[in-house]
């Protein structure tokens, strides 16, 4: 194509480094904004009014800042569940069902251990605290493991699957915490039962301990990606199936192994705002709200380019844009839903940049032809 | 009973109308996962402009247009692009849940309109629907535009050294398939639950996309499996009426999602696909180098 007096081509890319995945993945936030900045507009608010506050309520107030990391470490941990099995070349959107599993999980141990009926447990709070953990992780490893087996075993298509583990989950936590169902609080308002504050999750330099465990597990993965036989196994699959099974990767076990990490994971997420944020600790009336925010692990997970380390910032960049959408929404009077509408179209624009990730545009002077 | 007959082929209406748009793009070779999405806009789009002009044909024409706009996108973002149809599908899906959701939240509640009038408990779309498989089918196999849209499915450079241009029958194919997705959103939100709230298809989208893996690519088996998805569907709501006090309203609401797994399993066995797995578009899915 020609434009002016230069020859414009484009040409594929073979590797992309990381700082130039690093200034597209930018790029794309900042285009992202300015088109949610048109949004602001149409509301009456100058953008750049709104996401300063947006940004001080997220990353300053002394209120806001603490709503904020919690939310990222969700969204860090929903990023890792969909990471690994990206890496296998797997679609993993079913991060919403395993939370949910997870929660459930957990509330099951604190119910089993009397939780409901008694401020004052018998058992320690330590082994309790300890058993509803390792319950989210089976919990969520459960229902990764059903898309796994099935993608494994019968080549049936993930994204399908997943996506139906997510309304399987959500009706099934609208039977235990509705009508009278096992987890049902006292109120009556079709809440979860609240835990008793003898098996609150631990506080580590006054934030809760899944921070710690989140940032480790993000560097955990890092690792068995960079160094284990593991982690080459599961990126060999994601590169060329079939070429995996020729070096002896078995065809039925990367699936199944990377929709269990991936499920283990997202069931500690729910875990982390379930049983663990200060000021919620049981499944709320609007539980939805948190399946639908694990889907800015799939954003975060793409634009981190696979990379869980990445991931770390873009997490917290997420979880401060949605925390300080919310607020914004009322203080600025704008429309409900601004970080949905962020989701969507930083979402759209991520794939649109997709193309430059694989192509690079090539300027060269043309000859002026006589 | 009929009254429940009824309504369970008006909700098999909304998952024809979707799955067909999707089956018209997947012949063509061009896989779109973000249905849902698409149908989400189309609903709320249809929903808004029905409230607000007063007029059930503006809000459908609304529904249909932007369902094609967005499948237009996809379309670019596949053919010109050149992109992972899968990813630019979840794209899509987003998109429409997160943009719907800012947009469409001012309107939350009943449509308060007078009901689209029922021909026995029956919707007029119904009668559309069956109308769009025939066509759909009469076009697939007795035209020669549906001959090209299934060439340049199967195998689009022996299609393009013919004399076709795939990327145009593509671009018409995924255009199409949109409208009709925007059409099945709008006639879930105008006539067969006229209540907006956030992200309220949850999961319909999905489904549809399943039907057409289980339809063979063939729009009558389509037919009949939305039918026997919209009667569960319907049934899963109400389950009093059959199996009155038989596990919880909550417990049945998971059943269509399990069915869908379990139907979507059995198309993926060995014994299924050796059978009747030929039917697949063989380049759906793949994106089309330039030689």
């Amino acid at each position: 194509m020609r434009l002016g007096g230069y020859e414009v081509k484009l040409e594929k890319k073979v590797r992309v480094t990381g700082w130039e995945a690093a200034t597209i993945s930018l790029l794309a936030i900042l285009i992202g904004l300015a088109l949610v900045g048109v949004i602001f507009l149409q509301a009456g608010v100058n953008p750049l009014t709104g996401y300063k506050a947006i940004f001080s309520y997220a990353f300053v107030n002394k209120f806001g800042l603490p709503l904020t990391i919690n939310r990222s470490v969700f969204i860090l941990l929903c990023t890792c569940a969909f990471i690994v099995p990206m890496k296998a070349g797997l679609w993993n959107i079913g991060m919403a069902g395993q939370l949910y599993g997870g929660a459930l999980a957990v509330f099951g141990v604190a119910l089993a251990f009397g939780a409901k009926e008694t401020q004052n447990p018998t058992v320690a709070p330590g082994i309790i605290i300890a058993l509803m953990m390792l319950g989210s992780l089976v919990g969520g490893a459960v229902i990764g493991a059903i898309p796994g087996f099935l993608k494994g075993r019968f080549n049936t298509n993930e994204i399908v699957v997943t996506m139906m583990l997510n309304s399987i989950g959500f009706w099934l936590i609208a039977y235990m915490i509705k009508e009278g169902g096992p987890f049902m609080g006292g109120g009556g308002e079709g809440e979860g039962f609240k835990l008793s504050q003898s098996i609150f999750a631990p506080m580590v330099l006054g934030g809760t301990f899944t921070i710690p465990i989140a940032l480790g597990l993000a560097a955990l993965l890092y690792f068995m990606f960079a160094k284990t036989t593991l982690g080459y196994q599961i990126k060999a699959f994601g590169l060329s199936p079939s070429a995996a099974r020729y070096a002896g990767i078995s065809q039925h076990n990367v699936p199944l192994v990377v929709f269990i990490l991936g499920g283990l994971i997202a069931g500690l997420a729910g875990y982390h705002y379930f049983a663990a944020v200060p000021g919620v600790t049981k499944i709320p009336l609007n539980y939805g709200d948190f399946g639908d925010l694990s889907f800015y692990g799939i954003i975060c997970g793409l634009i981190s380019q696979g990379s869980p380390l990445a991931a770390i910032p873009f997490a917290l960049l997420f979880g401060g844009l949605t925390n300080g959408g919310r607020f914004v929404q009322g203080q600025l009077q704008l429309g409900y839903g601004i970080d949905y509408a962020l989701l969507g179209v930083l979402m759209i624009i991520l794939v649109a940049f997709q193309f430059f990730y694989r192509n690079t545009i090539v300027w060269k002077k043309t000859e002026r032809e006589p | 009973m009929w009254e429940f007959a009824a309504r369970s082929l008006n909700a098999s209406t909304v998952f024809t109308i979707a799955a067909l748009g999707e089956l018209i793009g997947q012949r063509s070779g061009i896989l779109n996962v973000g249905i849902e999405g698409v149908m989400l806009f189309g609903a709320t789009l249809g929903f808004i402009v029905a409230k607000n002009t007063g007029s059930y044909l503006l809000g459908c024409l609304a529904a249909i247009a932007i369902g094609g706009l967005i499948a237009a996108l996809h379309g670019f973002f596949s053919i010109t692009l050149g992109g992972d149809q899968v990813v630019n599908g979840m794209g899509i899906w987003i998109l429409g849940f997160g943009l719907t959701a800012y947009i469409g939240y001012p309107y939350t509640g009943p449509l308060d309109m007078e009901r689209i009038p029922h021909l026995a408990g029956l919707s007029p779309f119904f009668f559309l629907a069956i109308g769009l498989v025939a066509l759909t089918w009469w076009v697939f196999s007795k035209t020669s535009l549906g001959l090209r849209i299934r060439s340049a499915g199967e195998s689009p450079s022996v299609t393009e050294v013919s004399g076709i241009n795939v990327t145009r029958t593509r671009y018409l194919s995924v255009i199409v398939s949109g409208m009709l997705m925007g059409l099945a959103g709008a006639i879930y939100s105008l006539d067969y639950n006229p209540v907006w709230s956030i992200n309220f298809l949850l999961g319909w989208g999905f489904i549809a996309l399943a039907l057409v893996f289980f339809s063979m690519w063939n729009p009558f088996i389509l037919l009949g499996g939305s039918v026997l998805f919209g009667t569960l569907w319907q049934f899963s709501l109400n389950p009093q009426l059959i199996l009155p006090g038989v596990l919880s309203r909550y417990i049945w609401r998971t059943v269509p999602f399990i069915i869908t797994i379990a139907v979507l399993v059995l198309m993926s066995t060995k014994w299924f696909s050796s059978r009747w797995g030929a039917a697949k578009p063989e380049a759906l899915g793949l994106p089309r180098e330039e030689e």
